[in-house]
Parts: C-alpha cells; sequence; structure tokens
C-alpha cells in the first residue's frame, strides 16, 4: 500500500504526514519530560535532607553538552546536504552525529559507573562519608581481619545472592600469605550475625530468602535448625486440632509450605466469619426505620451498630509464626540491603527474623573516606536551635577517629580565613552583616580535594585528575582518611544509586530515560544512513523529508538536555 | 521552509552560527555558576543562579527550536500542537503540585505544625 503525502504536503495540514506525526510524538514527550522536571522541582522544594548541589562532576556533563549541541548542527547540515543531493555529504555529517551519540553513551557510562561503585553511608548522627570499602575476611581460627590499605580498592558488588564465605583466591594472594590458605572472604561492607533462633512468619515468607538461610546454614556444618514448639493448627473452627509439623521437625520448605497451607485456610476462615459479622452488624442496623438514608460514617457511630459476639466462636485464630532453633550458633553473612539489623535480631526482608547476635566487628564497616559531609548534621541542629559547630563536635567521627577531628580543624581554620578574605573584598551591607559568607556546603562538606589539600598541607592546590570524581587509585588517595565505623551507627549505607536518595533517584530515572532517546535517535539516525541509499537514488525528497523528521526528535533529544545539564550539574 | 539552493546554502550557515552561539551560551552557563566575579546574589547557588541558568538555558532551547527545528516559519498545525503540548505540561506541573494537599499520603513532619512533604504516622494531620 502506498502511503500518501510522504513527499508532498496536504492541502489542509500545509505538511506532509510524517511532520504531523513527529510533532504529535514531540507533543506527549514534552508532556513526559515537562512531568519528570516538575517531579524534580517538587522534591527538591520538599527535600527533608540538604540537596546535593553541585556534586556532579561538571566536565563530563560539560563535554556531553558540547558533543549533543555538535550532533543538532551535523544533523541539519546532514539534511542541508540532501536537499543539496550531496549523498557523500550526507553520510559524513550522519556518520559525526552517530560517532557523537556514542561518545555521550560512553561518557555516560563512565558517570554511571563511578556512582554505582561508590559508597555512601550516613551515621545515626547525620553525619554521611563517602568513599570506597575494603574487603575483609575471616581467618582459619574464625578471626575478622580488615585488608585495609589502598591497595585494594576493587568493586566487590557483584557477589551471590548472599555472600556466603567464600575460600577462593578472590582478592590477591597477599594477605593469604599471611593468613593461612583458609581465608575466607567478604566485603567489609556485610552485616555478619551469630543466630540460634529463626522466627519464620508463615505468611510473608519467602521462598528464596529462607532457601538463602538454608544455603548458609548447610554451609556452616552446624547442627540443624528444629522447630520448638510444636505447629498445631485446623482450617475450620469445626474440625478438631491437628499437629502439623511435630516439635524438632527440621526447617525445610516443604515443611513451611504445610504450616502455611493450613494458616492460609484457617485465616480464609476467619476473614469470612468477620465478614459475615459485619455484614449481619449492617443489615440490622439499616432496617431500624430512617436509616436507610442516613450515610455510612454515621451509621458506624450508632448505637444500634453492633458485632454479634456469638460467632467469635467460628473464629480459629491461627498462629502466624513458626520457631527455630539450633544448639550452635550459625554465622550468617548478610548483604546490608537485606536486614535491618539490631545487636539482637536481624529482620529479614519477608518479615522473617534471625534471633542472636550481632558480630559488631566483623559487621563494621572499613572504609577510605574521599568525602566527609556535615550539612545534614548542622541542617538538623538548626531546626531544633542547637549550635551547628557544637553539634559537629560532638559527632560520633570527630569523637573518635582523631585523623578526621584533625581534620575537621583545618577545615574550620580555613573556612574562618575565608570569611575573612569574603569580609575584606566585599565588606558589609548597612546592617553591618558580611555581604558574602561562605555557603554551608563550603562550611560542612570536606571534599575530596579538600582532603588532599589538608592531607599534604598545601591549602591551594589546584585541579586533580579524577575525571568522574576521585579516583582511589591515584597516589594522592593515600590522604583519604581510613575510618571504621560500627554497624550500630550506621543509619543507611548504599551505592550512590536511587537508593541513596531522592535526588540520585530523579537523576538516574531523567539521564537513564533521555540516555534511551539518544540511543533510539541513533537508531533511527543510523537507519537513514546504513539503509537509505535506495531511497536516495529512487526519491531523494522523500529520504530529506525522512531525516528532517528524524533530526526534529534528535533537536528535541539535545533540547532536553539543555535544561537538564544546568539543573543537574550547576544547581 | 528553505527549499531552493540558494537558501539552503543560506541557512547551512545560519545553522553552523546557532550552533557556535549554543557553544558560546554554554560556557557561559557553566561560568556564571563557578567563576565567584560573575555570581550574583549570595556566594554559591541561589535563586538568582537558577533564574539566570534557566534563562539561559531557555535562550538556548529557542535558538534550537527557532533555527533547527525550522518553528520560525512552520506552518500553523505545528504551532497548535506545540503550544497545547506546553499548556498540558503546564497542567502536570500543577497536578503534581495538587498531590502535596493530599491529607491522607502527605501530612506532617516531625514537628507540630510542619509539612514535610512526606507521610508520617507519628505526627499524623488532626482533622
Amino acid at each position: 500500500m502506498e502511503i500518501p503525502f510522504t513527499v508532498t504536503a496536504r492541502k489542509d495540514t500545509g505538511l506532509y504526514n510524517s511532520k504531523v506525526g513527529i510533532w504529535l510524538f514531540l507533543a506527549s514527550e514534552v508532556m513526559l519530560f515537562g512531568g519528570l522536571f516538575s517531579g524534580y522541582v517538587f522534591l527538591r522544594v520538599y527535600a527533608d535532607y540538604p540537596w546535593p548541589e553541585r556534586v556532579l562532576p561538571v566536565v563530563p556533563g560539560l563535554i556531553n553538552t558540547f558533543i549533543l549541541i555538535g550532533s543538532s548542527v551535523t544533523v541539519v547540515f546532514a539534511w542541508a546536504a540532501l536537499k543539496l543531493r550531496k549523498w557523500n555529504q550526507f553520510r559524513i555529517f550522519m556518520l559525526i552525529t552517530l560517532t557523537c551519540a556514542a561518545v555521550f553513551m560512553v561518557l555516560k557510562g563512565i558517570e554511571y559507573k563511578a556512582k554505582w561503585g561508590h559508597q555512601a553511608v550516613r551515621m545515626d548522627d547525620f553525619v554521611i562519608l563517602e568513599g570506597h570499602t575494603h574487603p575483609a575476611g575471616i581467618d582459619a581460627d574464625g578471626n575478622v581481619f580488615h585488608v585495609g590499605g589502598h591497595a585494594s580498592v576493587e568493586d566487590h558488588s557483584d557477589g551471590p545472592h548472599y555472600i556466603a564465605a567464600k575460600t577462593d583466591d578472590a582478592h590477591g594472594g597477599d594477605h593469604h600469605a599471611e593468613h593461612g590458605p583458609a581465608v575466607k572472604d567478604f566485603r567489609t561492607n556485610v552485616v555478619v550475625f551469630d543466630a540460634n533462633e529463626l522466627v519464620i512468619n508463615l505468611e510473608t515468607y519467602h521462598e528464596g530468602v529462607i532457601g538463602g538461610i538454608l544455603e548458609q546454614s548447610e554451609k556452616a556444618n552446624s547442627a540443624n535448625w528444629t522447630l520448638v514448639q510444636p505447629y498445631v493448627g485446623r482450617e475450620t473452627a469445626r474440625e478438631d486440632e491437628q499437629i502439623i509439623l511435630s516439635a524438632g521437625a527440621k526447617l525445610s520448605l516443604e515443611n513451611l509450605a504445610k504450616a502455611r497451607e493450613v494458616y492460609l485456610a484457617a485465616k480464609a476462615n476467619d476473614s469470612k466469619v468477620r465478614t459475615k459479622q459485619l455484614s449481619d452488624a449492617w443489615a440490622k442496623v439499616k432496617d431500624i426505620p430512617g436509616n436507610k438514608e442516613r450515610p455510612n460514617h454515621e451509621l458506624v457511630q450508632d448505637e444500634n451498630f453492633k458485632i454479634n459476639e456469638d460467632f467469635d466462636q467460628f473464629l480459629v485464630s491461627p498462629t502466624s509464626t513458626v520457631t527455630f532453633q539450633t544448639d550452635e550458633p550459625i554465622t550468617f553473612v548478610l548483604k546490608p540491603r537485606e536486614v535491618r539489623e539490631s545487636a539482637e535480631s536481624a529482620l529479614l526482608a519477608d518479615g522473617s527474623s534471625l534471633n542472636g547476635q550481632l558480630n559488631t566487628e566483623a559487621s563494621a564497616i572499613e572504609m577510605a573516606a574521599d568525602a566527609i559531609d556535615f550539612t545534614f548534621v548542622a541542617q538538623r541542629a538548626e531546626e531544633k536551635g542547637v549550635d551547628p559547630l557544637a553539634a559537629v563536635e560532638k559527632t560520633w567521627i570527630i569523637q573518635n577517629n582523631p585523623q578526621v577531628a584533625a581534620i575537621w580543624k583545618a577545615h574550620t581554620e580555613k573556612i574562618a580565613k575565608l570569611e575573612e578574605e569574603l569580609l575584606e573584598k566585599y565588606g558589609t551591607d548597612k546592617q553591618g552583616n558580611p555581604k558574602r559568607v561562605p555557603t554551608e556546603k563550603e562550611r560542612y562538606r570536606i571534599t575530596w580535594q579538600e582532603l588532599v589539600n589538608y592531607g599534604e598541607g598545601n591549602e591551594e592546590k589546584g585541579v586533580f585528575s579524577g575525571f568522574a570524581g576521585p579516583d582511589h587509585t591515584k597516589d594522592y588517595a593515600k590522604h583519604f582518611p581510613e575510618v571504621l565505623v560500627p554497624r550500630e551507627e550506621v543509619n543507611l549505607e548504599t551505592k550512590f544509586t536511587p537508593r541513596w536518595n531522592t535526588y540520585y533517584a530523579i537523576y538516574f530515572l531523567i539521564t537513564g530515560l533521555h540516555g534511551l532517546h539518544v540511543i533510539g535517535g541513533a537508531i533511527v539516525l543510523g537507519y537513514f544512513l546504513f539503509f537509505g541509499k535506495k531511497m536516495y537514488l529512487n526519491n531523494p525528497e522523500h529520504l530529506a523529508n525522512r531525516v528532517e523528521v528524524g533530526g526534529l526528535f534528535w533537536h528535541f533529544v539535545d533540547l532536553v538536555w539543555i535544561f537538564l545539564f544546568p539543573v543537574l550539574y550547576l544547581m | 521552509m528553505a527549499d531552493s539552493v540558494a537558501e539552503i546554502k543560506k541557512a547551512t550557515k545560519l545553522y553552523g552560527f546557532i550552533g557556535l552561539t549554543l557553544f558560546f551560551f554554554t560556557i557561559l552557563t557553566v561560568a556564571v555558576a563557578t567563576v565567584e566575579a560573575l555570581d550574583f546574589g549570595v556566594r554559591g547557588f541561589d535563586h538568582i543562579d537558577a533564574i539566570i541558568g534557566l534563562a539561559i538555558a531557555s535562550i538556548k532551547a529557542s535558538l534550537v527550536m527557532l533555527i533547527f527545528m525550522h518553528l520560525n516559519h512552520e506552518k500553523k498545525l505545528v504551532y497548535f500542537l506545540f503550544v497545547m503540548s506546553i499548556i498540558a505540561a503546564i497542567f502536570l506541573v500543577w497536578l503534581t503540585g495538587w498531590a502535596f494537599e493530599d491529607p491522607i499520603t502527605y501530612g506532617q513532619g516531625d514537628h507540630a505544625g510542619e509539612k514535610s512533604g512526606f507521610y508520617n504516622p507519628e505526627n499524623p494531620v488532626e482533622k
């Protein structure tokens, strides 16, 4: 079938059809990104934490802006070349456009990778530490050791679902020589928990989570999990109670499934009884003359609205949990994001909980910090009317880490100096207040460049390498302070992913979606470049129109980035 | 629409010039955000920086739309679609903002009378 108006314009619209199509599509895109930008604005305005202002490395963003603008020019040049019937020129400009798209995505990839490999820790007192964690392990005698040092900064995030204690030579041989061959490695950023009791919620337990627990238990080769109290139940109140699982039953997914089946049937029975009680009560209260017209929320308050408690005898009220124990505690190594730990219990993602003892030493996070951020501390202190500087002095890290305390001292001295310089340069206003003062970020956030400066005793050293952020393999990384943070002081730890805060959530959402648009646009333009020759020879104007339409989309992608760059990188 | 050979050749020169202008504005955007002498208002980022940054971005966006996307000489239907999409996008902004008026999902903050924008079961909204 011949598609009409691909070359000539329709009389009523004055446009060839695909142009109308692309503008309709662009209209939907304006709404999509408009909605996302408004989401950004509201997230920022309502943020209850210091918004990460100007934290992204500007250089990759700036280069990407140049690249996209440049490609916008070349795509329109390519269209003009087709209009002038210069095929080779068209090919060159289109090839440049596609190369720009590829470079853009590579830079984006570098930026993303730096975020995904970068660790953030928010402590209970709102201090934020950024950096890289070090690998650690348990030696043959069961003692925990940290590898430490800047030699080993590789990312160990690609471990299995549960990082079971491994015996392979994953981190190089250095520490193996010291501790013997039977070294079990894991990251420091794990929760190590010695448990002898497991409470499973029959309704919410997940086979993957319990399976992971069983797997680690088997590897530990210690005593098995056995049921403490028999699980007795019945599906309806008319039946007699039966022993579903007897005391001493082994923990297995089959046994849990048996108990769950009875529990859910009993729960469904109870729901039916409760529904009957309610509908009965409604029917009675509505039967009273004059009540039919009254709104429901009033009827609930009516004295005649009474639940018939005689029905309670039909309720089963099943037990929702089963408890397993072991004679010997088993050591579990858990990913922090899969567990909410306290000193004596570890709540798993499915609502089951391990009870026992948190191994505080092994669960400690050791990291080389490349930024120490007190802005959240200061914000909280100001909200409570406390002196922010005093609040910072009281934080765990300042109290317990002399190196960080010394860095903070050097930083406050630098800020005091900066205050004087600003006063000298800009003077005071009519009220006598200094016209310019250091920003909150300057006052309370110690950046990686500053850490290097303080380490070298040189306060004004210029630009460092580190294209997409600090590079821990470089020599300057020796100035990043080593901090050992106890797990019980940590409120949240994560990589710089959407989980870290709403800023990174919206950053990854918008830039990721924009990146997909770049890829999609490049595929379409690439199709014109590599498969357009036949159409060019048949009907060059048709191809020119197609390129114009593809170019319109490409300009739109550029347009979005023109706003994204200042909003995400510079504000 | 530039259609004759002479017009297209002329337009090509304009595209190159606009490209350079966009490069210049990009450098300007970074400069006003990073160079202290170009920092108006208080030191560091504030609403003035936001206005300046977004104003420059708007100028850049207008150039792209007017010249590269040919909106300086388009047919009526295109303008209609474009304007309607902008209106719809503004409506979406309003819609997002409206969600914050929802007392069920968005309650008060940690302190009495404070609206955090997020539901806080410990400090629910008083009826």
